[in-house]
């Protein structure tokens, strides 16, 4: 059992949790069936994704008091440590970030900016164990083989696990009325974002 | 002038709002009441984001000029959102209560991560599109409004001369405040998707 599955947050969010963690996608992935241009059009995007992330986490951070903000600004290191490696990554495949944002990433990127500015810190805490957990739990169903073993592992170590758990930790000890409601609406997100990985 | 350059690099998206079947049906007065209920409740929803990146640019724009602009818009939403009123309390809609569809939710998303995080001419850039447009299918519709269409209240205020002031205002400081750049093309031609997905997702929504 994960850790997960006993958190409130998700055990709230009701069918989104699994609508949100599994996709077509990653059954591709999985079964290594997934079309290069699929995987190459989640690299580009996920890549403003994580641009957007760490706008979105810096601005939580500031918000965030000293006694909770070592796990956020720790997490800051390595979303820019993995924005090194996206471009290695693309680079190595020959593509070029300056592909347009597709939709779908845009309305996700933009869900994220705003409330950052606009939510207090602990809607941002739940928002942000939401983007992590999800990605957590989608990867985790997956085994670490095939030509994507890399990108499987990156996302369901344990070092990654321990990371969601204390940021499931922080959001859960400060929950704010509207936390669940922004946890729902980014589940909501990644369940699209998954979907225009695979439909374009 | 900026505002005309991208007003023409967008008029295709400009005249599919302007031959969308919402706006037809504004146009001969065949609209199903309760898809214009669900634009006057999603449209508010809009407007008020809308009125606080207005005063997001406000607080953060230079010179005093444009401080004097950007509350003169600001007021004129708040004017818009009293009209909205108006049209609420005739059909019991509670406004409060509102929950964003998704093309709407992604509209207001964007023009505030905009106004809180990019430049203010960007922020203008994203919010011009919405008053030209506006000003655009009121003054088209009015050509040919016929006696008793339901909607002439509506046609009338977007073809107005106070509307018409509003859209020359955003645009002449547009005009002012921004250069061609791929940003402001972006933001400019991103609000204008936006609408048209406004006006689709009244339609889809058949609850």
């Amino acid at each position: 059992m994960s850790r997960l599955d006993g958190s409130l947050l998700v055990l709230r969010a009701g069918t989104r949790w699994k609508d949100a963690t599994t996709a077509a996608f990653l059954d591709a992935i999985n079964d290594s069936t997934l079309p290069p241009e699929a995987f190459n059009r989640w690299l580009v995007q996920d890549y403003h994704f994580a641009d957007a992330l760490t706008s979105f986490q810096a601005i939580a951070a500031a918000k965030t008091p000293r006694q909770s903000r070592k796990s956020l600004i720790a997490g800051l290191g390595a979303l820019d440590a993995e924005m090194d490696w996206f471009e290695a990554q693309a680079s190595a495949r020959g593509l070029e970030f300056n592909a347009p944002v597709h939709e779908g990433c845009r309305r996700y990127c933009d869900f994220l900016i705003q409330a950052a500015y606009r939510e207090p810190y602990p809607v941002l805490l739940a928002i942000l164990f939401g983007v992590e957990a999800s990605y957590l739990a989608a990867w985790s169903r997956l085994s670490p083989k095939g030509p994507y073993a890399e990108f499987i592992d990156r996302w369901s170590n344990p070092r990654f696990a321990d990371y969601v758990e204390s940021l499931r930790v922080l959001a859960e000890d400060n929950l704010h009325k509207s936390s669940q409601r922004y946890f729902n609406d980014v589940l909501t997100h990644e369940r699209e974002f998954w979907r225009m990985t695979w439909e374009g | 002038m900026l505002h005309e350059i991208l007003w023409q690099q967008n008029v295709r998206l400009a005249e599919a709002c302007l031959h969308h079947p919402f706006v037809r049906g504004l146009a001969n007065g065949t609209l199903e009441p309760e898809a214009f209920r669900r634009y006057v409740a999603q449209d508010a929803f809009f407007l008020n984001a809308f009125a606080r990146a207005y005063a997001l640019a406000a607080a953060r724009s230079q010179g005093e000029e444009t401080l004097v602009s950007l509350c003169e818009l600001l007021n004129g939403v708040l004017r818009e959102l009293q009209l909205h009123a108006g049209y609420a309390k005739e059909l019991k809609i509670e406004l409060a209560r509102v929950q964003p569809y998704r093309a709407v939710a992604a509209y207001t998303d964007f023009l505030l991560a905009t106004a809180w995080q990019r430049e203010p001419d960007e922020t203008i850039a994203a919010m011009t599109p919405c008053m030209r447009l506006y000003g655009h299918l009121g003054t088209e519709l009015a050509k040919t409004i016929g006696a008793g269409n339901p909607y002439q209240q509506w046609i009338t205020t977007y073809s107005g001369p106070d509307f018409l002031a509003l859209v020359a205002r955003v645009e002449s400081l547009l005009d002012s405040m921004a250069e061609e750049s791929l940003a402001v093309r972006d933001a400019y031609a991103y609000a204008m998707r936006c609408e048209l997905n406004f006006f689709s997702a009244m339609l889809e929504h058949n609850a």
